[in-house]
């Protein structure tokens, strides 16, 4: 089964500083029957003006992913973890037990947009921990670039779920298979350009949920720039 | 010093629970390294909080005439979070607590 999700779907909000459209239910948007996608819950995509961002703020068992898409994020926590990462960047933090972190926009002049992904992690009191990772651009040219597994590596963090964070860049009139194991799901959404997925064209942010399509072709009708989860 | 007790659905922060903008009678205690918290409050008002019980975000705010302002958060992993129909009761049970001061958040690294 497809669903499809155009961007203009999503709940927005503008408070000057964030601008930020959810996919789930989050904050005053509350709709009961989207509060998840299998193990997934929260996909927010949001625009951070310079020099702002979120003050802290508790998590806890909570698989939280940030993707930057352009700009710079500097993350803080009670961890003691400190860190920038910018575009070609993933954040991966665990909550397990319980973290505080912040989390601004890194530049005082240059916007932020960001991509943050909530999961829920295999089992509940892990002890927290984050990890910040640079994959290489490059590779996903063309190709589905695993930036977030169960396993983790030098390129890709390790998510204590069983799910898989996928990025390609896919020039016009390239393809690429995905298959797609049993009764599992993928979320997929466009960052930019156009793709074709199995006869559904979406656009800029549009997005599917999939469940137990056997193969998944993804054609780019115009520079296809997005983002795939293999997910429970 | 002020102090507001707040319960929110960790999961894009909706608040269930604050005393600050509607009070109830509320305590809460150590109790060994379980913190014991009871707030007075009908049933009907619970419903949703404890929908979610093992979502929660559970909270003691602590504001200060000259010093900034203190959070604590409290970790419920098994909890339990529950109602007591005789005493008219949430009693929430929680395992860890974490403190930190916005202002100073930073600085504290």
């Amino acid at each position: 089964m497809i669903q499809v999700f155009p961007a203009a779907s999503r709940s927005s909000m503008d408070i000057g500083w964030l601008k930020t459209h959810r996919s789930f239910s989050f904050g005053d948007y509350f709709d009961e029957a989207n509060t998840e996608f299998g193990v997934m819950r929260v996909c927010n995509d949001d625009d951070v003006a310079p020099g702002r961002g979120f003050g802290p703020h508790p998590h806890s068992d909570m698989e939280i992913v940030t993707i930057v898409l352009s700009g710079a994020i500097k993350h803080e926590d009670s961890l003691g973890h400190v860190a920038v990462t910018t575009a070609s960047g993933v954040q991966r933090m665990s909550a397990g037990t319980g973290v505080i972190h912040a989390e601004y926009n890194a530049s005082e002049t240059e916007p932020l947009s960001l991509m943050q992904l909530w999961f829920m992690p295999a089992e509940r009191g892990l002890a927290p921990s984050f990890e910040n990772v640079t994959y290489v651009a490059d590779a996903m040219h063309n190709a589905l670039l695993p930036v977030v597994t169960p396993e983790g590596g030098e390129h890709a963090a390790k998510i204590h779920q069983d799910l898989s964070i996928y990025l390609s860049k896919l020039e016009s009139g390239k393809q690429l298979t995905y298959r797609q194991e049993g009764e599992r799901r993928v979320f997929l959404m466009v960052f930019s350009g156009k793709l074709s997925v199995n006869g559904h064209v979406l656009g800029e942010k549009d997005a599917l949920r999939i469940t137990a399509e056997p193969v998944i072709d993804l054609s780019a009708v115009d520079h296809a720039h997005f983002m795939l989860i293999d997910l429970l | 010093m002020k102090e507001t007790f707040l319960v929110k659905h960790a999961v894009g922060g909706r608040s269930f629970i604050d005393t600050g903008k509607h009070p109830l009678p509320y305590t809460w205690q150590q109790n060994g390294d379980q913190w014991i918290f009871t707030v007075q409050i009908e049933k009907s008002a619970t419903a949703e909080l404890l929908k979610w019980k093992d979502e929660l975000n559970v909270f003691i705010f602590q504001e200060f005439e000259n010093e900034p302002t203190r959070k604590l958060w409290f970790y419920v992993l098994q909890g339990p979070v529950r109602y007591e129909e005789e005493s008219k009761q949430l009693v929430i049970v929680a395992q860890s607590k974490i403190e930190y001061i916005p202002d100073l958040f930073s600085t504290q690294l």
